[in-house]
């Protein structure tokens, strides 16, 4: 469905996409996950046709992707990361103008701004100015505004940005309820809890760079460790971290040790050492790795960063 | 063009709902035509005994400054003062009372007339007044003094006949004069009748009939078809036009147009300015909100976005035109509603001046915060010296040669020559081409900045 081939966007000097590729298939959840800066919404506005790559193709089923092509505007929507709202105007006048740009009128209209609004739980809300509103409600109805003219392809750019859990849950399930009814959605955050939860694939970017890219399961196996040994940070501990450092990868992370085992370590040597330093066993948690651990070992950075 | 008309509705609902932008718009604005219309004295047409307070002393016997004074008190615009002291003990003013009156804070009247004994004298032609006055302002001094020129000399003739027969009496000595007089009375009862003794008395008088010239010219169709009557109404028309040189640029309600226009047009651009300033930098909040990139998501391009910021403020800068022009209107009895098409016109090209204006401020700054202090600044500058505060011939030569460069200067000149110089559609068409031009320049700077500066980028 949608297709990027060698795409690079410069903001002068900076480079901010640096040749990406990418397929779409109709129908799926596809998730950008990026630290601050990686280039998600370059991407964004260079496939909802704000801006013009400087080189590489972007296309549409087979449609150029420019800003000439009005066509194409219409089967895509977008969800800016800011909440694009007039504050002054009630949610219906603000759903009702976006409406109107996508060339929707009359009582159709109408019920699909009810309907919208029914569907995010603002339907009590309908008349009250939009700056009254929580950033939750704000973000909700920041989205349901992209979808007035049904497009078929949804670009959500970071549509949770200060949602509290509730509400983060019920856009997580009006979005899934869509993209089960056929949308297409690309998603972009810097949460690898989002991504988990609700990609069905997942583009890893930083520095305007897409360094891998596929389901959960493949994401992880491109690991070269199958679990993750954590432990605290502390005096006691930093022999037994250097010590390991000869037997995989330990990183650091907010007083965190982890430990990554090379492929031929065996659990028992580290608790042999644990042992030997007087530590107890129970300070050691051992988990699957996370998308984290994969943008980490991808990037040398934390997705916190 | 369908967007254009969405984005335009939205951006009225959008005015309506802030109620910083209608007061600053209107209210703001209506409050300051207001306070200066008070200030400058300007009232309403016949606006009767509320009229200008002038204090009248009559020192003189003679009959004719007696019908000056009733003539003065027949003058709606003015409220004639004669009397001063407590109820119970009132007394006629005397002339040394006036100049104490009137220096004190909180003066009853600034303007005062005395008659004096020798309002006709034997040595000069014509009337020895005094006029007092205690200007606050020139316009107020230029209306009274109209005001007395029209009274005078449409009122009272005799006045003027009198003065005559001083001086000619001063000048031939009392026989001659006496001779002359009975000569001339003895040829107008040859010529039209009547008795000699009469017309001698009358002549004597100062009563030349120039009473019933003006009679005749203030109403023209009681031409009865003699001879006399033709002549008289002939004279009346020569000595009307006479009158009407002096009365016409300074007399009445006409006097209080132009000033009233201009107050009303230069508060209204002044503030009209601000409001389509403030409408422009909104583009900054909505490029911030990323309310551009959902609307160029959207089938909507750059141009339409900008076109409907300009149709926009046209609408705005058109209703809140007329709408602070009929409330002057009300106000100071502009009349409005015989020029309406052409106001309107004008309105139109002034509000597309002003929001192109505002446009290129956007357009030229790098931030909302810095769009408008420059806002601020050059719309104070335009105003002052394009004459929204004072007439431009209050101020230095050396300023008057920039007037001409801001457009609040030719929305002014645009409004008084519809509404006061009264002028039809091609005579305006100068003035409309200058302001036109100013939108065209300056919109298609502001555009072409948009393409490059930072609202888009
Ligand atoms: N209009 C612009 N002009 C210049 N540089 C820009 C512009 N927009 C983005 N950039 C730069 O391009 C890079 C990518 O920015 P982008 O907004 O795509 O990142 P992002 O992944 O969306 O980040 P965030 O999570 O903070 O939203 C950044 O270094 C950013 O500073
Ligand atoms: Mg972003």
């Amino acid at each position: 469905m949608l297709q990027l081939h060698s795409v690079t966007k410069r903001y002068g000097d900076l480079v901010a996409l640096n040749d990406v590729s990418l397929e779409l298939a109709r129908g799926e959840f596809f998730g950008l996950l990026g630290p601050n800066g990686a280039g998600k919404s370059t991407t964004m506005s260079l496939i909802a046709g704000l801006r013009a790559a400087d080189s590489g193709t972007l296309t549409l089923d087979g449609q150029p992707l420019t800003a000439a092509n009005s066509a194409s505007r219409l089967s895509l929507g977008l969800v800016p990361q800011h909440i694009a709202l007039y504050p002054e105007l009630n949610a219906v006048e603000n759903l009702r103008i976006f409406g109107e740009l996508y060339g929707l009128r009359g009582p159709d209209l109408r019920a699909r701004i009810d309907a919208a609004l029914e569907a995010v739980q603002l339907a009590d809300r309908r008349k009250d100015p939009v700056k009254n509103f929580s950033g939750g409600m704000q973000r909700r109805l920041n989205l349901v505004a992209a979808l007035l003219h049904r497009p078929k392809l949804l670009l959500c750019d970071e549509p949770t940005v200060g949602v509290d859990p509730q509400s983060r849950n019920a856009i997580f399930e009006y979005l899934e309820q869509l993209n089960r009814e056929g949308l297409t959605i690309i998603y972009s955050t810097h949460y690898m809890e989002e991504a988990t939860r609700l990609c069905s694939r997942i583009g890893i970017i930083d520095h305007g760079k897409l360094h891998a890219l596929g389901t959960l399961d493949e994401l992880l196996l491109t690991l070269p460790f199958e679990e993750e040994v954590r432990f605290h940070a502390t005096p006691a501990t930093g022999l037994l971290a250097s010590q390991l450092g000869a037997y995989g990868e330990l990183t650091t992370v907010d007083g965190t040790h982890r430990f990554r085992p090379r492929a031929d370590f065996k659990f028992s040597k580290l608790y042999a050492l644990a042992e030997s330093l007087e530590l107890p066993a129970r300070l050691f948690a051992s988990q699957r790795p996370t998308l984290e651990a994969v943008f980490l070992h991808l990037t040398g950075r934390s997705l916190r960063e | 063009m369908r967007p254009v008309f969405v984005l335009v509705r939205k951006d009225l609902t959008n005015f309506l709902r802030n109620k910083a932008a209608v007061s600053l718009t209107f209210a703001i604005p209506f409050a300051m035509i207001y306070l200066f219309g008070q200030i400058f004295g300007i009232n309403q047409k016949d606006s009767g005994p509320s009229g200008i307070p002038i204090a009248v002393v009559n020192a003189s016997t003679n009959i004719a400054a007696a019908k000056l004074v009733d003539a003065l008190k027949s003058e709606n615009s003015l409220r004639i003062i004669t009397e001063t002291g407590p109820k119970e003990k009132r007394r006629p003013l005397t002339e040394s009372d006036l100049r104490p009156m009137m220096q004190a804070a909180g003066a009853d009247f600034r303007f005062a007339i005395v008659i004096p004994e020798d309002v006709i004298s034997d040595t000069r032609l014509g009337l020895h007044l005094k006029f007092l006055s205690n200007p606050r302002n020139e316009i107020e001094t230029q209306t009274v003094n109209g005001l007395l020129q029209k009274t005078i000399f449409s009122n009272v003739p005799e006045l003027l006949g009198a003065s005559l027969q001083a001086r000619a009496k001063n000048f031939l000595g009392d026989a001659s004069l006496n001779t002359f007089n009975r000569g001339i009375a003895n040829a107008i009862a040859g010529a039209f009748g009547g008795n000699i003794d009469e017309i001698l008395a009358r002549i004597e008088n100062g009563n030349f009939g120039f009473d019933q010239l003006t009679k005749a010219a203030t109403t023209p169709g009681s031409n009865t078809g003699t001879a006399g009557a033709d002549q008289k109404s002939a004279m009346a028309d020569v000595f009307s036009r006479i009158v009407r040189i002096d009365t016409e640029q300074v007399v009445g309600a006409k006097v209080k147009s132009p000033m009233a226009t201009a107050l009303v047009g230069g508060w209204a651009i002044q503030f009209l300015l601000f409001a389509l300033s403030a409408s422009a930098t909104s583009l900054f909040r909505e490029r911030d909100a990323g309310i551009f990139q959902r609307l160029l998501a959207a089938p909507v391009t750059r141009a339409q976005i900008l076109w409907s910021k300009f149709v926009y403020g046209v609408l705005l800068g058109l209703v809140q035109l007329l709408v602070l022009f009929f409330a002057a209107g009300l106000l100071f009895g502009i009349e409005i509603l015989p020029h309406l098409p052409l106001l309107a016109l004008t309105c139109v090209f002034a509000a597309a001046a002003c929001t192109s204006f505002g446009m290129l401020l956007a357009a030229v700054s790098s931030s909302p915060e810095a769009a408008s202090g420059l806002a601020t600044f050059t719309i104070m500058l335009m105003s002052a010296i394009g004459g929204a505060w004072f007439p431009i011939s209050f101020m230095p030569q050396f300023i008057q040669q920039f007037s001409k460069l801001t457009l609040v200067y030719w929305s002014m000149e645009g409004f008084s020559a519809v509404l006061w110089a009264n002028q039809g559609f091609v005579q305006l068409l100068p003035i409309l081409s200058i302001l036109g031009g100013i939108a065209v320049v300056v919109m298609s700077l502001a555009v072409w900045r948009f393409n490059r500066g930072k609202i888009f980028g």
